[in-house]
């Protein structure tokens, strides 16, 4: 029988017995199959080297792919992971919780654990026998489903082992059983890392000219929007140069509003906000105009894969929204464009201060 | 009639196979490799080139619809080292059986709007390649017909039997959308309202950004939510609620919630999240459910047909459930999950009803992405 070659105590009784074995297991560098919250979860020691490398092997998991730990509590968490005051008093309302988080990890778990940008994902799940078992063995563990990478994850013990080839098996140094687990939903994952995106700095650029001006209301805005579109155009078309407005403000300040406005004196009626898709491109009678949104740009890198460069031509407008990530491509900005900046800011719930800035 | 069927609307590259409504296999990039670290949940907003994964997704769509159908068995993951030589062998084999199998595929299908233009044209000169090379019909799909056909696709078992009822009413709600729609005949579409600024989903996930919780926020917001078992203690204003047309308008609701944390403290916010979760979310979807049941009752049509991925949203589900039984109407919910997101099985099986009707792309060149295409 291919069973007998795999260690497994039943969680029901003397559980303080197996939550030894299973310490002591962990200790020696194995890995061990034990339920949580969501599904059957294979534990190692996640700080132990050689005992991550054995669950990868276990798992097929490819390289470069991250994996969580399990933390005992708040003290172990800011152990492994860089939190600051505000982040701790927020998840201390979130945790203990089905949720993973991910922060920038202080790297005292295993590298091989991290995104490869340094990140960590950490449980601290509402889930007595992991906490307990963990507080006890005093080192955070992983927290990964007992399922090979592309299968789908397990609630019974016996599911799990009917699922795994002969080979796997011998990997395993134990196995807890505490029956079926109820299907729970996996945990939702709350990144708080933040993006590395350069943003445009003060000194970046010279500025020649500022103008400041209040909107009341949205349809105001969209007026403004208007009016500095008209002066702006003339020279651009004068210098053949394609015109981009950097826009810079707050959630909710009203930059989509203002491209709404640029659009309606084009012709253009239907600008929604491109933040999803990262941009739109609407025709206009003798070009194009572009609606970028770069809030959910996360990482430089992706500038590349936009395309954006293409649409710096004479007769297109471009607008950005979260203009101030523009960082990395304002030198290409400048040099292909008229580029007018536009600084949106919050006077009240209804009034905006708009400074527009143009360069020569 | 066997129908390849490609998406790039996005961030997701995705091919399908499928057999009228029968879907044989769907492919989504994210799932088939690396790219997603954490478990498939926070979407990649790289636009790496589309180009780069789209031939293995392609092949994953074609070799994974063999096995469905011949009961064939083929490595299921992609070569993990391609500098191993057997590695390269397997690889070369599955790209000459992906071929072999194309051979048998009556028309290729492709979204060609409404989405990002430079993901939209991977999608669209990949499919124009295959077509032409294979000597295949070419259809081109509208990503929101997808969306709505995702309700009619079936199992290699036929299932669900879900009979298409017109007229119908369609709110289709995600992070890029939120629409609604009255759908008259299989292709026949007419926007009843529509977002005139920022879509649910999207509304949603900034919310979750205001209140320190990250990204994506969907997720998270309907996680603590649940927890409060969705109370609505704030009371935000549900923007354009009272406006005589059916459009949605979520920028106002932003504004006043970022405006109601920036006057309470940093801990107060922490203090309450659940509640302003659960308060935003209600407003959120407060607004979709109004302007619904004022469709309904302005169209007389109480069948509903949802999607998109807010869609997966339990209480959002258990809301329009209630509203369909107050009317006496019934609610139509994508039969699985994968359904609700960007994939290409819905672009498949839209196509197949296009393809039903003969409508076919005549010149290929012709065919250009449509980055703001609208129903109807």
């Amino acid at each position: 029988m291919s069973l007998n070659t795999v260690k497994i105590l039943r969680l029901t009784n003397n559980s303080s017995k197996v939550l030894n074995d299973v310490r002591a297991t962990l200790q020696k560098g194995g890995l061990v199959i034990f339920p949580s919250d969501t599904v059957y979860g294979l534990l190692v020691d996640a700080t132990n080297e050689k005992a991550v490398r054995k669950l990868i092997e276990f798992k097929n998991r490819p390289a470069g792919k991250a994996i969580s730990v399990f933390v005992a509590d708040f003290p172990m968490l800011k152990d492994v992971v860089q939190i600051n005051k505000n982040i701790e008093e927020r998840l201390r309302q979130l945790l203990p919780g089905p949720f993973t988080v991910i922060l920038n990890s202080k790297h005292k778990t295993s590298k091989l654990l991290e995104s490869e940008k340094g990140t960590l994902g950490v449980r601290l799940p509402d889930y007595e026998r992991i906490q307990s078992l963990v507080k006890q063995f005093g080192k955070p563990v992983t927290a990964t489903s007992a399922n090979l990478s592309g299968h789908p994850p397990h609630y019974s013990v016996d599911a799990l082992l009917k699922d795994l080839p002969e080979k796997k098996k011998t990997l395993i140094d134990l196995v807890v059983d505490a029956g079926k687990l109820s299907r729970n939903k996996p945990s939702t994952i709350i990144d708080l890392t933040t993006s590395k995106v350069r943003l445009i700095r003060r000194g970046d650029i010279v500025f020649s000219d500022a103008e400041t001006l209040v909107s009341k209301s949205p349809s105001q805005t969209k007026k403004i929007a208007q009016y500095i579109l008209r002066k702006v155009k003339v020279k651009s078309k004068k210098e053949k140069e394609a015109l981009v407005f950097i826009l810079q403000g707050e959630l909710g300040v009203g930059k989509t509003i203002f491209v709404k406005g640029i659009g309606e004196t084009l012709g253009i009626t239907n600008i929604i906000s491109p933040t999803f898709v990262v941009y739109y491109e609407y025709d206009m009678k003798d070009g194009k105009l572009v609606h970028v949104d770069l809030y959910n740009l996360q990482d430089e890198g992706e500038f590349e894969h936009l395309g954006l460069e293409k649409y710096l031509k004479p007769g297109n407008i471009l607008c950005f929204e979260w203009g101030e990530k523009a960082g990395r491509i304002i030198g290409i900005l400048h040099e292909k464009a008229r580029v007018v900046y536009v600084k949106m800011r919050y006077i009240d719930e209804k009034k905006r201060e708009l400074t527009i800035q143009t360069t020569e | 009639m066997r129908i390849l069927a490609i998406e790039t609307s996005c961030d997701e590259t995705a091919a399908a196979v499928v057999e009228g409504r029968r879907v044989l296999s769907h492919a989504i990039y994210s799932q088939i490799l690396i790219h997603k670290k954490w478990g498939g949940v926070v979407p990649s907003l790289a636009k790496r080139a589309h180009e780069e994964r789209i031939d293995m997704v392609i092949d994953e769509a074609l070799l994974r619809s063999r096995i469905s159908t011949h009961n064939f068995l083929t490595p299921l993951e992609p070569p993990r080292d391609v500098r191993r030589p057997r590695a390269i062998r397997e690889a070369q084999s599955r790209k000459k059986l992906a071929s072999s199998i194309l051979t048998s595929i009556d028309f290729v299908a492709v979204t060609y709007g409404p989405g990002l233009a430079i993901a939209l044209e991977v999608g669209i000169s990949k499919a124009k390649e295959l077509a032409r090379k294979h000597n295949k019909k070419l259809i081109a799909v509208n990503h929101m017909e997808g969306h709505i056909y995702a309700n009619f696709a079936q199992n290699s078992k036929d299932k669900p039997k879900r009979e298409l009822k017109f007229p119908s009413l369609v709110l289709l709600v995600s992070g890029g959308h939120t629409e609604l729609v009255l759908w008259k005949g299989e292709l026949e579409f007419e926007i009843l309202g529509e977002t005139v600024d920022d879509a649910a989903g999207e509304a949603l996930d900034k919310a979750a950004k205001l209140l320190g919780l990250g990204y994506p926020g969907g997720p998270v917001i309907e996680q603590l939510a649940n927890q409060v078992s969705f109370v609505d203690i704030y009371k935000f204003p549900r923007p354009m609620i009272g406006s005589k047309d059916l459009n949605f308008s979520f920028s106002g609701l932003k504004t006043s919630f970022y405006y109601f944390l920036k006057k309470k403290s940093q801990s107060e916010v922490n203090k309450n999240i659940k509640e302003l979760a659960s308060s935003f979310q209600e407003a959120v979807f407060d607004s979709l459910l109004t302007k619904l049941e004022k469709a309904m009752r302005e169209t007389g049509v109480t069948r509903v047909v949802v999607g998109g991925g807010v869609i997966s949203n339990q209480r959002l589900r258990a809301l329009l459930r209630s509203l369909a039984k107050k009317h006496k109407g019934e609610v139509i919910f994508p039969p699985q999950k994968y359904l609700c997101t960007d994939n290409a099985a819905m672009i498949g099986v839209a196509a197949s009803f296009k393809a039903k009707h003969g409508i076919f792309v005549k010149n290929f060149d012709k065919l250009d992405r449509i980055p703001r295409l609208r129903l109807g």
